[in-house]
């Protein structure tokens, strides 16, 4: 007994106790607290519990499964297009003749650093009826009425996603960049000496080197893009239709635009939780170290 | 040395606690210390929130003289916050149950005031017998009562009128007479011949704002949800004249797609369009365009064809609530009840200071409200808004509004599309019903 709780066991509780208590009451207790009201219903304070009655309500509310296939929507296409443009940026940074190192790799990582609204209003002027983007397009005579991008379901997905891009590619890109020089040069060398080309050493030795930042970034990645909110509210308010909503946004409705019920928005965000622990399982499964 | 080190962990861990318990506290606790001291030293303040300090903030500050001649001893703070985030702040608020930080006074957007009244009962000041109420048009009074009480002071009204430009309408050769009292189809067929002749736009289209069926729903007495809060867009000859006048002005080629609020307001004063049907509020931003000054007038908007609808229609709107447990609460309503409830010098100075408009029938005759303006070529324009809003119909506008507009919203872009209409709105009825539940 005395063993274990030695001085210095002892400091290191001090240490970690503030913090594990912050944590407990500020996080685990409002997880806890969300977790009850996700089987309670009703309006504003008026509320009654009701079993599982809103986790089936999920099933049959097709706002929700809107929500859910536009936020899978831009989390299968644009995840995906993003790490690997920020992989492939990396490695054209990550090459020791290049000049102006420095300025290339301030520029992409710059948009990182915007607010996420402004670029948002940013974004929504570019590409407005009258937005630069159109005017340009008239101009070079590829269209000849001007395209209202952002009323246009599809072409509303593809703006939202290029935003996005736009705004964590740099992001991906620095810690890809940071793994890769400490990726021994000798490695390459010998890569080289056995003749293997530069696109074969790219895939053979930089990519399984990076792997585990590749998962990382994934992960935080999917777990971004499942919370994704501003964007869509500020370029789109979830339009046209509900065709760009996500599910941050439904739950934000659920809660200060309709009829207020905590409740069911503590179910939805509930769902996310879900989503987010099973699919982090899943990139853990495919990409870990264990086999 | 042991000591030290507990002492200094001692320390640090208080140290920490208390900048944390000062976050948490010091906004509301200081607000009622301030409150307090205030009232000892015989000025008794009370707190009211707001969203726009240039027009409904402003409308309090007007309030707020009118009383203190009255009562030197009043004195008002009003908290401006976007509206949006003072919404939030109120929601969170209330279903946390932690009343203290809440004003004493708050401002509510008209179709929100079933949806609070029903879901925070017994948060909200009855008024039924503070104000009289036959002074005030019958729509607004219609939209604050909740089980034959009244809970707040009618505020501002959105009574819509048809803003146009009588230089493009000249052009394409019409006069104000052809203006007045014009169904919707004559209007798409003014607006093709406008298009031909001057190449402008007759109006903007944006299918994510729900603006232009608001309006032509109101016009004819009807609304997305029916006053026991089901939906209404089956059966609704209102509905599916509104949908297919939409699906009609989208198709003719009359309406410039705009995207958000800056791209519209953008659209009338670059002079792209010829008319504008909003709200009477809308009257400011027509005017920041100086240089079109005695080229706009205003006509009742165009009607729907179906029978009880009207030339006039609202738009928007807010109204004055008091909470029953502000311990102001009966100052709060004195001081709602003698300036914006029932003063018409106040409702003069709004209109002449901040260009606002009320619902308060004895302004309507003042001086103030028969002003003619230049930038309106010499209309008395406030003398007419004022008449059409004692036509604008009554309506319910329910708990679920908000629901049934994105339910609408979800099915619009499959309406323009060309979608059998009757099929959609069953559609848009099912997703209604499974929203609110």
């Amino acid at each position: 007994m005395e063993r274990k709780w030695n001085k210095s066991t002892l400091m290191g509780w001090q240490f970690v106790a503030l913090p594990s208590a912050l944590i407990i009451i500020f996080s685990f207790y409002p997880m806890l607290q969300s977790l009850l009201l996700s089987f309670q219903s009703g309006k504003g304070t008026v509320y009654h519990y009701v079993g599982l009655d809103n986790y089936v309500r999920l099933f049959s509310d097709p706002m929700f499964k809107q929500a859910v296939l536009n936020t899978l929507l831009y989390l299968i296409i644009q995840v995906p297009i993003m790490l690997m443009l920020g992989l492939v940026i990396a490695h054209l940074l990550n090459n020791p003749k290049l000049r102006f190192k420095g300025f290339y790799r301030t520029a992409i990582f710059l948009p990182c650093v915007t607010s996420l609204v402004s670029y948002a209003v940013l974004f929504k002027s570019i590409f407005a009826v009258d937005g630069i983007l159109n005017q340009m397009l008239l101009s070079l005579h590829l269209i000849h009425e001007p395209i209202a991008w952002l009323m246009d379901p599809i072409w509303a997905r593809v703006v939202i996603i290029t935003a996005i891009t736009w705004r964590w590619t740099g992001y991906n890109m620095i810690f890809y960049l940071s793994a890769m020089q400490n990726i021994d040069p000798s490695i390459y060398e010998a890569a080289s000496i056995d003749g293997a080309s530069k696109t074969r050493q790219f895939f053979n030795i930089t990519v399984p080197m990076l792997k585990p930042i590749i998962l990382f970034t994934a992960i935080i990645s999917t777990n971004g893009t499942l919370q994704l909110f501003d964007e869509v509210v500020n370029l789109t308010k979830g339009g046209p239709g509900n065709a760009t909503m996500t599910i941050s946004q439904y739950i934000y409705n659920l809660s200060f635009v309709y009829t207020p019920n905590f409740g069911y928005a503590a179910t939805v965000s509930y769902a996310i939780v879900i989503m987010v622990a099973v699919l982090a399982l899943l990139q853990l499964k495919v990409g870990g170290e264990k086999r | 040395m042991a000591k030290k080190k507990w002492l200094s962990v001692f320390v640090l861990v208080t140290m920490a606690a208390s900048l944390l318990a000062g976050c948490g506290s010091s906004g509301s606790e200081s607000k009622t210390a301030e409150g307090k001291e205030a009232g000892n030293s015989s000025k008794k303040k009370v707190v009211a929130w707001a969203w726009d300090p240039s027009f409904n903030g402003a409308a309090l500050k007007i309030a707020k003289e009118l009383y203190q001649k009255e009562h030197p001893d009043f004195d008002l703070e009003v908290v401006d916050m976007a509206k949006a985030d003072l919404e939030q702040k109120l929601n969170t608020n209330l279903a946390s149950g932690v009343k203290e930080g809440l004003p004493d006074i708050l401002l509510v957007n008209d179709p929100n005031i079933q949806k609070y009244v029903t879901a925070y009962p017994n948060t909200f000041a009855d008024f039924t017998d503070k104000v009289d109420f036959t002074k005030f048009s019958p729509y607004k009074v219609e939209a604050l009562k909740i089980d034959n009480k009244i809970y707040g002071v009618p505020f501002d009204i959105g009574v819509t009128g048809m803003f146009y430009r009588s230089d493009y309408l000249e052009q394409a050769g019409y006069t104000a007479k052809d203006l007045e009292n014009i169904t919707w189809d004559q209007y798409i067929e003014i607006g093709k011949k406008v298009k031909e002749k001057t190449g402008k736009y007759m109006t903007t289209i944006n299918p994510n704002d729900e603006a232009l069926t608001s309006i032509l729903l109101q016009s004819a007495g009807s609304w997305y949800i029916t006053p026991d809060n089901k939906g209404n867009f089956v059966n609704n000859p209102a509905m599916t004249e509104t949908l297919r006048v939409y699906k009609a002005i989208a198709d003719s080629g009359i309406a410039k797609p705009v995207t958000g609020w800056s791209e519209f307001v953008g659209s009338f004063n670059a002079g792209d369009v010829a008319t504008v049907v909003s709200g009477v509020w809308q009257v400011s931003s027509i005017m920041d365009a100086k240089d079109q000054s005695g080229k706009w007038r205003v006509a009742p908007i165009p009607r729907l064809n179906v029978s009880k609808a009207v030339n006039a229609s609202n738009e928007g709107g807010s109204s004055w609530f008091v909470f029953n447990d502000s311990a102001n609460k009966d100052l709060a309503m004195d001081f709602l009840a003698k300036t914006i409830g029932g003063s018409s010098e106040f409702y003069e100075r709004f209109l002449k200071e901040n260009g606002g408009v009320g619902s308060y029938i004895p302004a309507f005759s003042s001086e103030a409200y028969g002003q003619k303006s230049d930038f309106f070529g010499g209309q008395s324009i406030y003398r007419d808004f004022t008449k059409w809003s004692t036509e604008v119909p009554g309506i319910t506008l329910g708990m679920y509004t908000q629901e049934a507009k994105d339910a609408l919203k979800n099915e619009l872009p499959n309406i323009l599309q060309g979608a059998d209409l009757t099929k959609s709105l069953a559609n848009i009825q099912t997703l209604f019903e499974q929203q609110v539940h």
